[in-house]
């Protein structure tokens, strides 16, 4: 090689774009332009089926008239609700728990981390499935028949409607209770250890030490916290797929159950795009209080 | 409040406090193993013990038959390889992609840099969902559909935005006099990459690796709408509707359970491997972002 072409080789290597090429052609062909086609396509009455479409608003009119729309968006927020009030209390109590763990040099953490952790590794639809063989009201359903044995009667777990939601709050937060006591474990951390000294010289029990000290300065990461396990549920798909694939009585159905169903099973491509592109300004929304959240932290670190 | 102190100050206040601890560890563990060992004991029942009333927690006998079974008789096998095969090629080519980067986000200054990593962070918390649909119709119309290539491609995008982040994250512990001092004895951006950063950002590599691993072997959307054709589904779908040759109803579910083991096993065993690099990663870089 000679030493031209060798430094004209060196030059492309300083321009970024040289490092962001591969990676940059990927998202823009099977990310960004999807994106936009999806908007494209909300505005579209078009069918799964059929190649001919028109351009209209009747996909976002018939969405946001349907009933259904709303009950759907209401399954999901308390869905999401549900899973980040139950992480955060569990993710919190076992974060402070390892956290004290470790102080007093107990055994066993590691253990108790890795198990927990554990079930964070199982696919969605694995989760969906342990859960529905355990809380089966078959004769293989192992817990039902301790229910039924302690308190007389079964419990429909999956086959009742004003049931059926909480178990997949269960089996969400089963599965992702570990992330958010991982997220909440670092932040303890983090907590400069004389603001305890201090709060102890000035008489504070551990309730106080912990409404006082712990509380704030760990605020914005259980907020981080709290805006990750909400976009992570509203976007569950897998577990709820195979955990109810919806029902019973449509009580579990969240948003990307319905997507899925307006395009494959009825084949309406176009209400399809309108239900996700709802689902994406969430997303977008949430992102933006991320965001914002992840500002403030930096200011104040 | 003197109530706290009697806690730090007597040893038997000290033992009692340990004692609480403990048992909240051991309902943690329980709360999470249980569902998994009622699960694997399920798997080793045999379909006529299914229907014996009271149900048992334990298996009437430790075998393995069902085991043998699914893995011998019935997709799961299959499914299993393709989902070695789609979990392996988008991982590796995810970490291909994502290494330089996150090397130009960490080394290099450029003015879309800061716009371009929030893209990242926007499209991580987007759905597969909303991608998915449009894909189905290029796919379709090129007829990728039901290929692992086009699946492959899918992933490894989905996939980018983290991956970016999280190398970075490593690439910027580094101190960059290390590369300089490469640079000065001659070395190119892309030699640097190789001999100074790559190998010092092993433990970010290995955290990459077991990311992408976990979230590959989860694909759900992907798969479930991207592929049609039984012997080309991964086994997170295989599992789903997971009903073994004439068998109906109740007697499924010994092998549904066996399934749903292999299913986890996998990802699971590389978890309990490499676990401390997971630690390590979440604690460092998620929450500082």
């Amino acid at each position: 090689m000679t030493s031209t072409s060798s430094s004209a080789w060196a030059r492309v290597q300083d321009s970024p774009w040289f490092w962001l090429l591969p990676a940059g052609l990927f998202l823009l062909v099977f990310y960004t332009w999807p994106l936009l086609d999806v908007v494209r396509l909300s505005f579209t009455n078009a069918s799964l089926v059929a190649p001919d479409y028109d351009y209209t608003f009747d996909s976002y009119r018939r969405v946001l008239r349907d009933p259904s729309t709303l009950r759907t968006l209401k399954v999901t927020f308390l869905f999401a609700g549900g899973s980040v009030i139950l992480k955060l209390v569990l993710g919190m109590a076992l974060a402070l728990a390892i956290d004290a763990g470790v102080k007093r040099g107990l055994h066993g953490i590691v253990l108790v981390r890795t198990s927990v952790l554990a079930a964070w590794v199982i696919p969605g639809v694995v989760v969906g499935v342990l859960w529905k063989i355990l809380l089966s009201t078959s004769s293989h359903g192992l817990l039902n028949y301790w229910i039924q044995a302690a308190f007389g009667n079964s419990v429909g777990f999956l086959t009742d409607p004003d049931i059926a939601l909480s178990t997949a709050i269960l089996a969400n937060v089963w599965r992702g209770v570990a992330f958010t006591m991982i997220l909440l474990y670092a932040g303890l951390q983090r907590i400069p250890p004389e603001l305890y000294e201090a709060a102890r010289v000035d008489g504070a029990g551990a309730i106080a030490r912990f409404r006082f000290v712990t509380l704030p300065t760990l605020a914005p990461v259980i907020f981080i916290a709290l805006v990750l396990i909400t976009i992570g549920g509203i976007n569950t798909f897998d577990l709820i797929m195979a955990l109810t694939e919806g029902g019973p009585a449509r009580a579990t159905e969240v948003v990307g159950l319905r997507v899925y169903q307006q395009v494959f099973q009825f084949m309406n491509l176009g209400r399809g795009a309108a239900l996700a592109v709802l689902l994406l300004a969430v997303n977008l929304l949430m992102t933006l209080i991320y965001l914002r959240l992840l500002r403030i932290n930096r200011k104040t670190d | 409040m003197t109530h706290a102190n009697v806690e730090i100050g007597s040893a038997g206040g000290r033992r009692l406090a340990n004692t609480g601890l403990y048992a909240i560890y051991a309902v943690a563990v329980l709360f999470t193993l249980f569902p998994i060992l009622a699960v694997v004991m399920l798997s080793m029942k045999q379909p006529s013990e299914v229907f014996s009333w009271p149900p048992t927690f334990l298996p009437a006998t430790l075998n393995l038959d069902t085991y043998i079974y699914v893995l011998t008789e019935t997709t799961i096998g299959r499914m299993l390889w393709n989902s070695v095969f789609l979990t392996a090629c988008s991982t590796a080519g995810c970490i291909a992609i994502s290494a330089p980067a996150a090397y130009a986000f960490s080394r290099l200054k450029f003015r879309a840099q800061k716009p371009l990593l929030l893209i990242l962070l926007v499209y991580q918390m987007i759905s597969s969902m909303v991608i998915a649909l449009p894909l189905y119709r290029y796919f379709e119309a090129l007829g990728l559909l039901d290929s692992h290539m086009g699946v492959i491609l899918v992933y490894i995008t989905v996939e980018i935005p983290f991956t970016v982040w999280l190398l970075k994250g490593f690439f910027d512990a580094i101190p960059p006099s290390l590369d300089e001092a490469a640079r000065i004895d001659g070395a190119s951006r892309l030699q640097v990459l190789r001999i100074v950063i790559l190998p010092l950002a092993k433990p970010g590599l290995a955290a990459a690796l077991i990311f992408n691993v976990i979230a590959g072997w989860s694909q759900f959307i992907i798969p479930f709408i991207l592929i049609q054709r039984a012997e080309m589904l991964p086994i997170s779908i295989g599992v789903l509707n997971f009903a073994p040759g004439q068998t109906e109803g109740e007697i499924t579910i010994p092998y549904l359970a066996a399934a749903s083991i292999i299913a986890m096993l996998p990802a699971l065993t590389m978890f309990v491997l490499l676990q401390r690099y997971i630690v390590q990663a979440l604690t460092g870089g998620a929450v500082k972002g």
